[in-house]
């Protein structure tokens, strides 16, 4: 912006604000979510990249939180309110997993979800899939988007960079994949998105959750696939 | 951004072309040839970008035609801080870096200009951009003086890959010239696309 020397009063008087943005916008992680189902379990995907207006505020962000043992979530939107709902979401499902005597359900879980994200509607932005295992439905993914509306789908992805893989995953979607499938898939779309969307970068994480427990891989440098030529 | 080096001069830009957070081209070039030793990088908004370049290079033949021969580094900043000022309350958005070396001296200069042509020359780096912050604090830290061009290069690379590291709107490549007196360097940096 164009540089100034006037004297200090007048100075201060209209340069009131010389704190950086990045000070004063809200933490978003701008994002690119997915998940999918296979036989036996899920496969979830994010990106690491958190900002703060354009600024990278944290470039390896881990944004598949743990909900139960065998329940993530992936988290979109604002950073305070997804990390708020989410820490919510896990007290009372540890809360009812004490009271039951059992593992709760993915189906628990996402409505949980939903009940906090849709009576909060108007005061937070916040847009989640959850996914997980449980031994009544097996591997689930359920949608949870802006509005507060649950939807249990095949996949799902969510955030600002899903808007350019919507062509791609409809395209490369196959029923009754096998986890070896759903990870190559989760991760070209992720790197897709992460390629064409400033808000998203950084490095892949993935999670398979089955009934076995959670494998955690990190798709970092030159392990991203690669859809680019280098000239 | 722009460095002084012993006797050369670097500059370097990104290479997005993008519409706020959409990636539409990686292949955006920002760095103009106006003189066998004499660069301009034209960060800001695309089309002005482009007019900026075209107008500029005109100006700058007729000036080559009248006075026959080539423009110094410095005349030349003042050609481009003339043709923002003129827009002084309708701006072209470009924040300019000028990097090149006199053409019979071949002293190094670089100076960068805000949007309506406030010069400012200085010795060691300038920059310009989204990630101006970042590319300020990358620089303080790296730069030294007197650096040959094969350190120069490096040291111009890291600065502005790892600032616009930390910049969601900036990357998705890099090119980087090294301008010594008897040639000139052009490379492109793998960079993250992300």
């Amino acid at each position: 912006m164009a540089t100034s020397m006037i004297s200090k009063n007048r100075e201060q008087a209209f340069m009131s604000n010389l704190t950086p943005d990045w000070l004063k916008t809200e933490l978003t992680t701008g994002t690119t979510i997915a998940a999918v189902e296979f036989d036996g379990g899920v496969v979830i995907g994010a990106d690491s990249r958190t900002t703060s207006g354009a600024y990278i505020a944290n470039r390896v962000t881990d944004k598949l939180t743990k909900i139960t043992d065998k329940i993530y979530c992936c988290r979109s939107g604002s950073a305070a309110d997804t990390q708020a709902v989410a820490d919510v979401v896990k007290y009372q499902l540890n809360f009812y997993q004490m009271e039951m005597g059992e593992e709760p359900l993915v189906q628990t879980a996402a409505h949980t979800f939903k009940e906090l994200c849709y009576d909060h509607r108007d005061n937070i932005s916040a847009g989640i899939i959850v996914a997980g295992w449980d031994k009544k439905e097996g591997g689930q993914v359920f949608a949870v988007p802006l509005g507060g509306m649950v939807i249990r789908q095949p996949f799902a992805i969510g955030g600002s960079g899903s808007t350019y893989l919507y062509g791609y995953v409809d395209s490369q979607f196959k029923k009754n994949m096998t986890k070896e499938e759903c990870l190559p898939f989760v991760a070209n779309a992720l790197s897709l998105a992460m390629n064409r969307d400033g808000s998203s970068g950084g490095i892949i994480r993935l999670a398979a959750i089955t009934k076995d427990g959670v494998e955690r891989v990190n798709l970092t440098g030159n392990q991203l696939p690669k859809f680019y030529e280098d000239h | 951004m722009a460095m002084k080096g012993k006797d050369c001069v670097a500059i370097a830009a990104d290479r997005r072309f993008g519409v706020q957070a959409q990636t539409v081209s990686m292949d955006f070039d920002k760095i103009f040839e106006m003189g066998p030793h004499l660069y301009i990088g034209l960060p800001g908004l695309a089309t002005d970008v482009q007019t900026v370049s075209q107008r500029l290079n005109f100006r700058l033949k007729m000036y080559e035609l009248r006075e026959n021969r080539k423009i110094k580094p410095k005349t030349f900043m003042s050609m481009v801080s003339n043709l923002l000022y003129e827009r002084r309350f309708g701006p072209y958005f470009v924040e300019p870096v000028i990097a090149g070396l006199d053409p019979k001296t071949f002293q190094p200069f670089i100076a960068s200009m805000d949007l309506i042509g406030c010069p400012m020359i200085t010795d060691d780096f300038v920059v310009s951009g989204t990630c101006s912050e970042q590319m300020y604090g990358m620089c303080e830290s790296l730069w030294e003086p007197n650096l040959e061009p094969e350190d120069l290069f490096e040291t111009i690379s890291q600065a502005l890959m790892n600032a616009f590291d930390r910049d969601a709107v900036s990357g998705w490549g890099a090119v980087v010239y090294i301008i010594e007196k008897d040639k000139v360097t052009k490379r492109l940096l793998k960079t993250r696309m992300d």
